[in-house]
């Protein structure tokens, strides 16, 4: 007994030796060294490439180091990850990359700081405005834009050449291509147009494309809900008829997210496709079966309408409870400057939020199609700018799918939501 | 038993229940006490509201449409998990050469995550893709492409032949064991009185095979009825809310909405259904097979 007594008073000595003599080390690091903690989704690209940004940033802050941690690629669980560290409070992170859609709820709740002295007016105008409006909270700066996204029409031009066609500017004239070129092809394998209308977050992006196009929105200029409108009825009914009455989409598309469509545009299987701008860089590689057949339009809208694409991308902001946040800023400005966002562009294809770059030579050399989405990131569209806006999402998620799969009318489903989201602004968000 | 004894057995089990009470009683102590907040840290309200978020739930018809979903889902394929694992069961108990290895193999779904089954599931299913509607094509059994994730009626079907496929063995395994313990020589005595396959079946395999029945049936129904990992990867509770379960809606409302009040009232609800299932099926097995068991 004594003897295994002496033994774990041995082992534990031992241990507390080691721990005791790490333990300088790595709470404070070299001599006035700060560690920055910077959280982030997956960066596209090889693993190396965006490390060597980060040891950059180093060398040109020498006393600043950092440590980025890539949370799992589902952004649910990223915003998840987010949610309940930073209500436990926890100072584990400094600096985290946001969806464009988080940023109202986590600056209502309190969670990330204030950033308006690294954004003053004059540098704000260098940004695209959406992304601007998706970060500023009751009039305070909460986040940079980092990247941009937002959606686009991608058509095979060879196709649209070979019967004399230009990019659909209107909707019903997507329907007409659609139409005769199938009619022409022949080709059994061949679908008309390909887009996200499973029920998730996607199927969201999709609709408000079309609600848009028609004149329509989800909230009225003071904040109240306007979804059941004749717009809205509208656009939902053209989403279903291009299902069942044109034929012109797949019945796929009620199940389909960006990757199940990219994949059938990808292979040669689809004259349209709405997505984001990602999925050029994978038409235009090398071994694509797609590569050179492919051009990129902003998305049609209906007749005396203008175009409207959905608003994406991320942005950086700083963790409430930081204790570096002098250091985070560092960081934030290093990571938005002009030069980073041009390597970013060139190396994995991020697309800037600066409005600059899209006239960058540099950039326009290597990436001669970015011309084109200057236009459409110019009047992207955020989703309703609300803290309230996760919870809206979940309640028209499935009147959406149930509008697109023919178990509602459009008029009963936008009927559905807008009564559900009326009572969440009526002052009981849980009732 | 002298009462020195009865109070050493509590002082001996008295760590066991500890770490139970702080690992199981705990959180569901916890979450009780949730579901009677009105709790939004996004808007930094917590406020007792008592029943309030019960009420609610009461009339709120994304929740029975949830646990309809989930009771079918739950009857729909535990029931088919039990008939396809007593076939297999009774195949693979007749001794034939490479049975070993047919035991082993047909366990692999059942090895396999769950969430890797339903991205392999996905693909199978997939309209444009996959090897199901292709094989059906080409067999000449549909003509046109089945949209098996994507239409209300094929979604759930499709979810719950999923499930099948990966819990069937479980069942299978399970039945074998028991009817290994069957003794021989009651199928020779009633081989002896004349008795035809069917009727050893019915009067000897099945009766002596009730307690594991039930105790299959007890894991498969309670894991069926919290089934969310399977529902969220492949449907996500689409199309329209036609696969959306009473776990993923509490997910949902939990940790995509934040509402922690309503989504605890939500999971305390799940619990007590899965307690209630528990008890009627404990009730069934009676106390004497537990005692059995103990022995």
């Amino acid at each position: 007994m004594i003897q295994i007594f002496n033994k774990t008073l041995l082992v534990l000595g031992a241990a507390w030796f080691l721990l005791g003599c790490s333990t300088p080390d790595e709470v404070k690091g070299k001599a006035g060294v700060v560690k920055v903690v910077f959280k982030h989704g997956k960066i596209a690209g090889s693993p190396g490439s965006f490390r060597s940004l980060l040891k950059r940033f180093e060398e040109e802050n020498p006393g600043i180091i950092v440590k980025d941690e890539t949370l799992p690629s589902s952004t649910d669980q990223q915003h998840q990850f987010y949610v309940i560290s930073l209500e436990g409070r926890s100072a584990e992170f400094d600096v985290l990359s946001m969806d464009v859609i988080w940023v109202q709820e986590f600056a209502r709740a309190g969670w990330i700081r204030d950033l308006s002295h690294l954004l003053p007016p004059e540098e704000r105008e260098q940004f695209f405005p959406g992304p601007i409006g998706a970060v500023i909270f009751e009039g305070t700066i909460y986040a940079v834009p980092w990247y941009i996204d937002a959606g686009l029409l991608y058509y095979r031009k060879d196709l649209l050449d070979k019967y004399n066609f230009d990019p659909p500017r209107i909707w019903e004239d997507l329907v007409v291509i659609s139409k005769t070129i199938l009619k022409g092809e022949g080709d059994p394998n061949l679908r008309g147009f390909v887009w996200q209308g499973k029920q998730y977050e996607g199927l969201i992006c999709n609709v408000l494309e079309y609600i848009w196009s028609a004149g329509g929105d989800v909230l009225n200029k003071d904040g109240k809900v306007n979804l059941d409108s004749d717009q809205a009825q509208v656009a939902l009914a053209f989403m279903r008829d291009l299902i069942v009455r044109y034929g012109v989409s797949p019945q796929m598309v009620t199940t389909a997210d960006e990757e199940a469509t990219r994949r059938i545009f990808g292979e040669g299987r689809a004259i349209f496709l709405r997505n984001w701008p990602y999925a050029w860089n994978l038409f235009d590689r090398e071994g694509s079966k797609v590569r050179g057949k492919v051009g990129v339009a902003p998305l049609p809208s209906f007749p005396g309408f203008s175009s409207a694409a959905t608003l994406g991308g991320w942005q950086l902001g700083i963790n409430r409870y930081s204790r570096h946040p002098k250091e985070a800023e560092a960081l934030i400005q290093f990571l938005t400057s002009p030069e980073i966002q041009r390597w970013m562009a060139l190396e994995i294809g991020y697309k800037p939020t600066r409005k600059a770059l899209y006239q960058d030579e540099r950039l326009l050399a290597a990436q001669p199609f970015i011309t084109g989405l200057y236009g459409v990131f110019l009047s992207a569209r955020p989703r309703p700018v609300s803290p309230y806006y996760l919870m809206f999402s979940q309640m028209m998620q499935p009147e959406f799918s149930a509008v697109l799969v023919g178990l509602k009318s459009p008029e009963k489903a936008l009927q559905d939501a807008q009564l559900q989201m009326d009572h969440i602004l009526s002052g009981r968000p849980e009732a | 038993m002298r009462p020195a004894d009865r109070y050493l057995g509590y002082l001996l089990i008295s760590p066991a229940l500890l770490v139970l009470a702080a690992i199981a009683l705990f959180p569901i102590l916890a979450a009780v006490g949730l579901s009677l907040q009105r709790r939004l840290p996004i808007f930094h309200i917590a406020a007792f509201v008592g029943l309030e978020n019960y009420r609610f739930l009461m009339a709120d018809p994304r929740f029975w449409n949830s646990l309809g979903n989930t009771v079918y889902f739950t009857a729909v394929s535990v029931a088919l998990e039990l008939m396809l694992g007593l076939g297999i069961a009774l195949l693979l108990d007749r001794p034939f050469s490479g049975r070993g290895w047919m035991r082993a193999i047909i366990l692999i779904p059942w090895a396999i995550p769950t969430v890797v089954t339903a991205r392999m599931w996905e693909w199978l299913y997939n309209v444009e893709f996959g090897l199901l509607n292709h094989l059906l094509m080409a067999t000449g059994f549909v003509t046109e492409s089945v949209n098996w994730l994507g239409s209300p009626f094929w979604a759930i079907h499709s979810a719950i032949l999923m499930d099948v496929w990966k819990t069937t063995p479980f069942a299978a395994i399970l039945l074998m064991a028991g009817m290994q313990t069957i003794p021989r020589e009651l199928y020779l005595a009633a081989r002896v009185d004349g008795a035809g396959p069917w009727a050893i079946f019915w009067h000897i395999t099945l009766p002596s095979l009730k307690p594991l029945i039930l105790v299959v049936l007890l894991f498969r129904t309670l894991d069926a009825f919290r089934v969310f990992d399977a529902i969220y990867v492949l449907t996500g509770g689409g199309p329209a809310n036609t696969t959306e379960t009473i776990s993923v809606y509490a997910y949902k409302v939990l940790f995509q909405t934040l509402q922690f009040g309503y989504g605890s009232t939500l999971a305390v609800m799940t619990f007590a259904c899965v307690a209630f299932i528990s008890l009627i099926y404990l009730k069934l097995l009676g106390r004497d097979y537990w005692r059995r068991l103990v022995q």
